[in-house]
């Protein structure tokens, strides 16, 4: 295991050419990756103006670049880019610290693709004020429909990073608030690419060794940099203010079936630390996202069939609702440990509140065995078969090795790091990280659920979620009284629905309220 | 520039008529099963094994029992190896694998990951390796009520997860409007009233597992650090006993419709309204010309290049988002299914237009259908065509990125003429297409008595 090389080409250099750092592969592809990193997202956006990182972004491809006289429109770029292939026409990803531009060219065209397509993009772009006025109100319906009202699973993730950031740049939305979207003009975003679109804040990403194109793609990124940008401005920190015993915020829905349950802290460590490893075999145990490993999917849906899955996170995951497997560049350099609860039944939320805030306690007080340690070291493993799993995977994570300064990068130093992790040191790290006493919950429900679902939460009152009935347990009539035949597994069963229904979270009335899902993210702070 | 052999590989494969660049070797047991092996050394100890079952939501004729092959592949994890409740999933944990399937009208897939040295066991007291883990669920499923009823519960939960989307009530509709008589008159999720039903389906779960999951109606196909003799010689112990059975075709209903169709759906939440024009499409035979004429569709109509596109998007602004429903996923499937074209407009203009808004999106997708019929009349058609056929070979390429996307790709196709060429063929068919196949498609298919349009607005209080 430990000479383990999944891929030949997962070897790769970094360099550095005056001011660019590049990072490079050697993949054998016919179709060359190109990434380009630049080390700002929504969390530089300027206060009212959220949204500025990811207009620029989008706009850069979609906002006309090059010559004004005759410009590259997003038509000429879809017609020069077509017979190249879908990933000819650039991407763009926006998230809290960071801006990635993905391409993927054939090898035969790469440089007819940098002088016609690459360059103008990356150094000339126009910010066209029409297409602003498109892609906003694109971005605005995305917010106000999709994000408010479709996806109820993505609108919890994304409350909660409003909640437990709340105060700090991280706090809204990557795609800005309603207010900063409106006002944002296209001086906006001339003056967000002069700050932080320049040689000494981007990593140049290539899938394949050439040195040629290396110089190239630098020489664009210095071009990047023409104009006089002047010193980064001064950035409020990321870390939020540490949470004091536990609130809920209830996001109200006109027509959710089911409640979604989040749970969350800030967390002082990133991937770039040593307790991280540890940390991490422990949360594969705990809560591995969309795996039938680990113990609160086990409890929640395989013994109970309460929901579709209950994963935990020491990592901010982007996407969450649609993929099985971590995406990279949205690094941060703060970090939360959080919980997510698929939708329940909405009669069940109160109980599985206290099911998941009993058994993170549980874990933290009785850790983890040495054969449980075992078990999510060989587990952490096999998760590196799809973390690393493609070329574009393995080139997006050495961005990010950029970003947080690591060496070796996360994947080619991974398997050796969780091969070296020692039980002692998870359950050392589980007692200094994890806690159950200070938590933000982040509920999305239906509106009219809304109070009693904070009746539910406030009360001292046990509160039971499923029957014996709906564990089939049998049941038979004896003298006048119902006779459970509970088998001996069911029967542990309902010793810890025991423990979960008494269980008190002590959250006083004071600190549950609800907000309209209307009302979110039309600005930074949350509504009042 | 030195090249490695397999980008000499990938080039050469380019140049000349096969485009799939590796090896695939087939061998069929006794029993039926289809063991495919493809080879794939630079993923370096990486083990796709692929188990595709060849039925899915579309084989549920019962009425009040829809969404049960999706329930089975929730199942299928549950099962009791060696007779211990949770023995499956617990020895593929101690193996290390990870593991998931999904569910779709013709096809359930499940499709574990490892490293190549789980494959079998080591040791006579070692763990079981995983084609004996993956043969036994397959071979001799052990399951109990209260577990089916347990996991029935874990599907709702997936049920309720997706309900927030319009999108979704939108596929359910559509739907039972295009296909009243088959199966493919529901979604393969279920209706909501059968999933909270299924509980009390335990018999006929077990039913279709006893008539679907047969070795002759599966394929195994294994891709990644393998060599395919050991392959074979490897799984064939574990699948021998697997009995085969004639797998019962669905009833092709005839189709009755003699005009467009139209609903609306009102939604309860304040959404952007959409808007669906969905056309019947041929059932997908790989390798003919109707085939490959729907596999540039997309190119054709919802691309960032296409004229559509452009004009709903950017000049006049009339929708925010324009794509295909489902892919092309819609319309490659076994029995006739359908393509959507879909629009998310907006809600701003929609308050100000009204209906008149859904007509005017509507009729103009209905006229870029239509503009496909005079394809061969423009003077760049074959110019145009090249390059989509460029582009068409550059993305399947671009698929071929790791052992289990290799896998993936090629059993989408495979399933439809089970041969180890199928890859090829489907390339070689939209290669050979000529512009007039595009028009004999288009005048053939996009007919008023295909057509179905469906729109969703929100609507307070409904």
């Amino acid at each position: 295991m430990k000479n383990l090389i999944l891929c030949l080409f997962l070897s790769g250099a970094v360099s550095r050419s005056g001011a660019v750092s590049t990072v490079a592969l050697d993949s054998p592809s016919p179709l060359v990756k190109i990434k380009i990193m630049v080390k700002a997202g929504s969390a530089q956006d300027p206060k009212g103006l959220e949204g500025a990182a990811a207009l620029t972004g989008f706009l850069a491809i979609q906002g006309n670049s090059g010559d004004p006289a005759r410009p590259l429109t997003k038509e000429r770029l879809a017609e020069i880019t077509r017979p190249w292939g879908s990933g000819a026409y650039p991407t763009v990803s926006v998230s809290k610290e960071t801006t990635v531009f993905s391409f993927t060219i054939p090898r035969e065209a790469l440089s007819q693709y940098l002088d016609q397509v690459l360059a103008p993009l990356m150094t000339k772009p126009l910010f066209d004020a029409k297409e602003l006025d498109r892609v906003r109100q694109e971005f605005l319906q995305s917010l106000r429909s999709d994000l408010r009202f479709q996806q109820i699973e993505n609108l919890g993730l994304v409350a909660l990073d409003n909640y437990i950031y709340e105060g700090t740049p991280y706090a809204h939305p990557d795609m800005g608030t309603e207010a900063g979207l409106k006002t944002v003009d296209r001086y906006g975003l001339m003056r967000f690419y002069r700050t932080y679109y320049r040689p000494e804040n981007v990593v140049i990403g290539l899938s394949i060794q050439d040195s040629g194109l290396k110089a190239r793609l630098e020489k664009i990124a210095v071009g990047m940099g023409e104009a006089e940008a002047g010193p980064f401005p001064a950035e409020p920190a990321a870390v939020p203010a540490p949470v004091s015993g536990r609130q809920v915020l209830v996001v109200g829905l006109p027509n959710a079936i089911s409640t979604g349950i989040h749970a969350g802290f800030p967390l002082p460590l990133t991937r770039k630390d040593e307790d991280f490893w540890p940390l991490y075999v422990g949360n594969v145990w705990f809560g591995t996202h969309r795996d039938s490993f680990s113990h609160l999917y086990q409890v929640v849906r395989e013994e109970r069939g309460y929901n579709y899955g209950d994963y935990s996170y020491i990592e901010h995951f982007e996407g969450r609702p649609a993929n099985l497997f971590p995406p990279f560049n949205t690094p941060r350099r703060s970090q939360c440990f959080s919980v997510w609860v698929r939708p329940v039944g909405h009669a069940y939320a109160g109980h599985i509140l206290r099911a998941i805030t009993w058994e993170l306690e549980n874990f933290i007080r009785r850790g983890m065995s040495e054969e449980e340690c075992a078990l999510a070291k060989n587990k952490a493993k096999v998760l590196y078969l799809s973390l690393a799993e493609t070329a574009d995977r393995m080139l997006a994570s050495r961005l990010d090795d950029e970003f947080y300064g690591m060496s070796p990068g996360y994947l080619p130093g991974y398997l050796s790091r969780i091969e070296a992790v020692k039980c002692s040191e998870v359950n050392a790290a589980i007692k200094k990280y994890l806690q159950a006493r200070d938590l933000k919950y982040l509920i999305v429900t239906h509106s009219a659920q809304a109070p009693k679902i904070i009746e539910q939460i406030v009360s001292d009152a046990p509160v039971w979620g499923k029957t014996p009935a709906d564990y089939q347990i049998d049941v038979k009539e004896e003298d006048g009284r119902k006779l459970y035949l509970v088998p001996e597994p069911k029967l542990d069963i309902l010793r810890r629905d025991a423990l979960w229904a008494d269980y008190s979270l002590g959250i006083s009335r004071d600190r549950a309220r609800v907000v309209p899902a209307e009302k979110m993210f039309e600005i930074s702070d949350l509504p009042r | 520039m030195k090249l490695s052999a397999t980008l000499f590989l990938f080039l050469a494969c380019l140049a000349s008529a096969g485009v799939f660049p590796y090896p695939v070797h087939k061998k069929t047991l006794p029993n039926g099963l289809d063991v495919v092996v493809i080879e794939t050394p630079e993923f370096k100890d990486v083990l796709s094994y692929n188990t595709m079952v060849m039925a899915g939501s579309g084989r549920e004729e019962e009425k009040g029992k829809t969404g049960l092959a999706h329930l089975f592949e929730h199942i299928l994890f549950r099962h009791r190896y060696a007779a211990e409740e949770g023995g499956y999933d617990d020895r593929m944990g101690k193996l290390g694998t990870d593991n998931n399937a999904w569910t779709w009208f013709d096809v359930t897939y499940y499709h574990p990951l490892t490293f190549t040295r789980n494959l079998e066991r080591r040791g006579k007291a070692g763990l079981p390796g995983l084609a004996e883990l993956e043969s036994s669920r397959f071979t001799a499923l052990d399951f109990s009520e209260k577990t089916f009823k347990t996991e029935s519960g874990a599907v709702l939960g997936e049920y309720r997860r997706l309900a927030s989307f319009p999108s979704e009530k939108m596929s359910e509709r559509l739907a039972a409007l295009m296909f009243p008589n088959h199966p493919y008159g529901h979604t393969t999720m279920g209706y909501y009233e059968d999933v909270a039903d299924m509980p009390n389906h335990f018999e006929a779960a077990k039913k279709f597992y006893g008539t679907y999951y047969r070795p002759n109606n599966c394929a195994l196909i294994v891709a990644g650090d393998v060599k395919a003799g050991e392959i074979f010689k490897a799984v064939e112990p574990y699948y021998k006993e697997w009995k085969p059975q004639p797998i019962p075709t669905v009833k092709q209903a005839r189709g009755s419709q003699k005009e467009e169709l139209r609903e609306h759906v009102a939604w309860d939440a304040d959404v952007a309204p959409l808007v669906w024009v969905a056309y019947r499409m041929p059932a997908f035979e790989l390798g003919s010309k109707n085939a490959a004429a729907a596999e540039l569709l997309s190119e054709l109509l919802v691309s960032p290049a296409a004229p559509l596109y452009k004009r709903l998007r950017y000049e006049k602004q009339l929708a925010s988002s324009l794509g295909f429903e489902e892919g092309t996923r819609g319309f490659e499937s076994f029995d006739p299914r359908a393509l959507v074209v879909s629009a998310e407009l907006y809600k701003e203009k929609h308050a100000q237009k009204g209906k008149a808004y859904f007509s005017e999106v509507a009729q103009e997708i209905v006229s870029e259908l239509d503009a496909l019929k005079g394809f061969s009349k423009d003077p760049k058609a074959k110019e145009l065509l090249k390059n989509l056929k460029n582009k068409y070979r550059y993305d399947f390429l671009a698929v071929l990125s790791s052992p289990g996307n290799i896998a993936g790709a090629f059993s989408w196709y495979y399933r439809f003429n089970r041969s180890p060429s199928a890859l090829d063929q489907l390339l070689d068919s939209v290669e050979a297409l000529k512009p007039e196949d595009i028009d004999k498609f288009a005048q053939a298919w996009f007919i008023p008595e295909n057509r179905a349009i469906l729109t969703l607005a929100y609507e307070k209080g409904k």
